[in-house]
């Protein structure tokens, strides 16, 4: 496999490092070297939040601007932020309303680019299943339906299933699922 | 064997048990506070008999480590690099006095700044007080450099620092690692007045022996592999070279290796001091120019005493401050490739996204107080108490309290309650009456508080100082404090109460309040501020004491509202400037101020803040 750059951002407190665990813990599974960087301390305080993942033999933890093969976003204005990491061709998934994003002139800077972009509702299928807290969940699920790189449906849910606090296993499975059938069905 | 996904600070951890490290101490601050709690949860895994502590300030982990070490343990504390500055005073002695077991200082460095208020470069402190530095550059290697700095350090008597940034730190990397052993070592203090508690006199062969000592590691460092190296070819000359360290030794690889740039040699200095001399000569020699890229401060480029030939942060081809982050480091060695007529590195389009960013006109997302946060009610009784007041305050959650207008200043830990004294007098000198609020910290009082305070009782300072008590080190995450009585490892310990601190102190006025009681709050700081006014008044010290909402969810919240705002809204905004928490924002649709309920956590003390009695329990 090549290497492949992953970002992850979204607001402090939407559990961005743990959807980034779960990326990161699927892809040593099947035995790629995984190598990230976090936000951690006053920065988390309700600030933006950037998370890196890199798949494969790399020295650095950081992601260079433009050179992203997809970004995961939480939340609107913060996918808007973090473009500049998408690099030619990259995928990017946000949670929000494929009504109103993305805006004109971000859609045509990324048809200009060959970036594709797939959004959902995360952050209301969440809380359609009582876990508001959840969006992070719900994203991964919609990103599973893609088969990005190593990122299959089954061994994202599965580390999904071993990593899940034991209370909250069941709601994040539900979330996740409900959102992979979303993307399923968009894609039929 | 065992395969697992490290922090870059847990493979600091991983590595100074694979060394034997024995005792460990650190005082939290971002980006170093994962360290202790790595060793704690490996220790806990596997049996080991290492002693854990968090120490109440950075100073005072160092010389608990020293001690350690100069009984013939291995031990090693961790800090902030600003931290080290607390440490300094200890640090530039035992440079002198030197070790008999292993001691590694692990001081994190923060180019940005992310989370700290300095950018400052902990090799340079290396370099003032003459302790051998390792810098790596992943959390991989910063595993190895904890196991051999404790090698190092016994072998030649003599601290080391290992210096991992931030990006090593909050990094993660997967790593595999065999059971851990624990070092049976026994404490063994041999007794040498002339040395451990060297005059003057003595110190001057201590410097001496220091001096020695560095050349001998000197020589060393040139020997091993894996530490300092380049990838000249014998004999080619070369017209530009990167000489590199850290974490940007990691970026200009990916980079080199991206664009398949095998034209550009790499010299890698994993030892910054002692500097490896003898390859940076064959370096130089064989480059016509060589670009340094290395954080935060130029170390690196101030070694290669050549500067026809160095380019770097003090000649202007690398940004003087800040990150390195990639993008930036592929701007900077593209630029010196184009003015070097060498062929440039491949397009970056980055250019054109950040053009279109600043054209959306995102909201800037500054860091603010959680919903909830007791800080918040504390800061906002205080204003309303004491409008006309200077507002000193410190370092923590807190310093955020400036989003509310309730923090004028910040320089250095303690500064609360120094710089409130330090105004009193300077305006009592004038024989004007200013009012002076100084807020502090649970944690930063018990860090460095206390002298401030004794200080200021002594010489007849007056203010209000008000100790936010959320009963935890909150920002760098959820660490105990000395009040609490729980140790690092969980176990009990001795709870000492802040009361009995401040009256040790001398103060006579103190009063605990519960700032979610944002009347009664806003009453004692009244009161408090007539008692600094009053002929036999003094420094009147108020303990705002609610527990954390991150931290004690439920024992913080026991009461839940609902809370929601009216059509009696008037949109002044009073609430969103004055009390600014995250769940209450202006509602464009229905055209006035409204309750964010997935962000609200029902803490209800917004319910006292509405000038016109808008917010409401549903």
């Amino acid at each position: 496999m090549d290497n492949m750059n992953i970002v992850l951002c979204g607001l402090g407190g939407q559990g961005i490092l743990f959807m980034t665990r779960i990326l990161a813990q699927t892809a040593l599974g099947k035995g790629i070297p995984v190598m990230g960087a976090e936000t951690h301390g006053m920065a988390q305080r309700g600030g933006s939040v950037v998370s890196h993942l890199r798949l494969g033999n790399v020295e650095g933890s950081l992601v260079r601007a433009g050179t992203a093969d997809i970004l995961l976003a939480l939340e609107e204005n913060e996918a808007y932020r973090t473009l500049p990491y998408l690099g030619r061709g990259g995928r990017l998934y946000a949670n929000a309303s494929p009504r109103v994003f993305p805006s004109p002139v971000v859609a045509s800077y990324l048809e200009k680019h060959h970036m594709v972009c797939r959004c959902t509702d995360a952050g209301r299928t969440a809380m359609e299943h009582g876990r508001p807290m959840s969006s992070n969940l719900a994203l991964v699920g919609f990103f599973s339906a893609f088969n990005e790189g190593p990122f299959t449906f089954a061994d994202l849910r599965e580390t999904v299933k071993q990593i899940s606090p034991e209370q909250f296993m069941a709601t994040n499975l539900k979330v996740f699922d409900a959102c992979h059938e979303i993307a399923a069905d968009k894609k039929r | 064997m065992k395969e697992e996904i490290f922090l870059g600070n847990e493979a600091v951890a991983l590595g100074l048990l694979e060394g034997g490290c024995q005792v460990v101490t650190s005082y939290p601050g971002t980006p170093s506070s994962e360290i202790l709690p790595g060793v704690i949860r490996l220790v806990k895994s596997d049996g080991l008999n290492t002693y854990t502590e968090w120490s109440t300030n950075e100073k005072v982990a160092l010389d608990n480590a020293f001690a350690a070490a100069i009984s013939g343990k291995r031990a090693a504390c961790c800090m902030k690099q600003v931290g080290l500055n607390v440490a300094a005073d200890s640090l530039m002695s035992a440079a002198y006095l030197g070790t008999i077991g292993g001691l590694v200082i692990i001081s994190c460095d923060d180019p940005g700044p992310h989370s700290s208020q300095t950018e400052q470069d902990t090799r340079l402190m290396a370099r003032l007080a003459k302790v051998p530095v390792l810098d790596p550059s992943g959390p991989k290697e910063a595993r190895w450099m904890a196991r051999l700095a404790l090698d190092i350090s016994e072998e030649f008597k003599v601290p080391v620092i290992l210096r991992p940034a931030i990006r090593v730190c909050h990094a993660r990397q997967n790593l595999s690692w065999k059971s851990l052993h624990s070092n049976e070592t026994r404490a063994s203090f041999e007794k040498d007045p002339t040395h451990w508690a060297a005059t003057p006199r003595f110190r001057f062969l201590l410097h001496k022996e220091l001096n020695r000592k560095l050349d001998a590691i000197s020589r060393r460092f040139e020997e091993m592999e894996g530490i300092n190296f380049h990838n000249l070819e014998p004999g080619k000359r070369y017209p530009l070279g990167i000489a590199a360290g850290g974490v940007p030794y990691a970026v200009v690889q990916d980079i080199l290796k991206e664009e398949e740039r095998t034209d550009i040699p790499v010299f890698k200095i994993g030892s910054p001091y002692p500097f490896p001399e003898r390859l940076a000569e064959q370096f130089l020699y064989a480059c016509e120019k060589v670009l340094v890229c290395e954080e935060t401060d130029a170390v690196i480029e101030y070694f290669l005493r050549d500067r026809e030939k160095v380019m770097g942060r003090l000649s202007g081809h690398v940004p003087a401050e800040g990150e390195l982050v990639p993008h930036v480091i592929h701007r900077v060695i593209d630029g010196v490739l184009k003015s070097l007529g060498l062929p440039p590195l491949g397009r970056e389009n980055a250019g054109e996204a950040e053009a279109l960013m600043k054209q959306l006109e995102l909201p800037v997302r500054r860091p603010t107080l959680c919903p909830g946060c007791p800080h918040r009610a504390s800061f906002y009784a205080i204003r309303k108490a004491q409008p006309k007041a200077i507002f000193t305050s410190d370092i923590g959650c807190y310093t955020l309290g400036l989003n509310l207008g309730g923090v004028d200043t910040c320089l250095d830990m303690g500064a609360a309650i120094t710089m409130a004294s330090g105004f009193y007098h300077a305006y009592a000198q004038d024989g004007v009456e200013q009012p002076i609020v100084a807020t502090i910290g649970d944690s930063t009082f018990f860090h460095s508080g206390t002298a401030g305070l004794l200080n200021a009782v002594y010489n007849e300072a007056r203010f209000v100082l008000v100790i936010l008590d959320n009963q935890i080190t909150a920002m760098t995450g959820m660490q105990p404090t000395p009040a609490l009585g729980t140790r690092a490892d969980g176990s009990k310990g001795n709870a000492i109460p802040l009361e009995k601190v401040v009256a040790g102190c001398g103060v006579d006025f103190i009063e605990v309040v519960d700032p979610y009681d944002v009347k009664a709050m806003i009453s004692v700081v009244k009161k408090a501020a007539q008692y600094t006014r009053d002929p036999s008044g003094g420094i009147a010290v108020i303990i705002a004491r609610h527990p954390c909402v991150i931290a004690y969810r439920q024992y913080a919240l026991p009461d839940r509202k609902k809370v929601v705002v009216t059509d009696d809204c008037v949109e002044c905004n009073f609430c969103l400037e004055r009390f600014e928490c995250p769940a209450l924002y202006h509602d464009d649709m229905i055209g006035r101020t409204a309750v964010d309920q997935a962000l609200c956590i029902g803490c209800g003390v917004c319910l006292n803040v509405c000038p016109k009695d808008a917010i409401v329990e549903a």
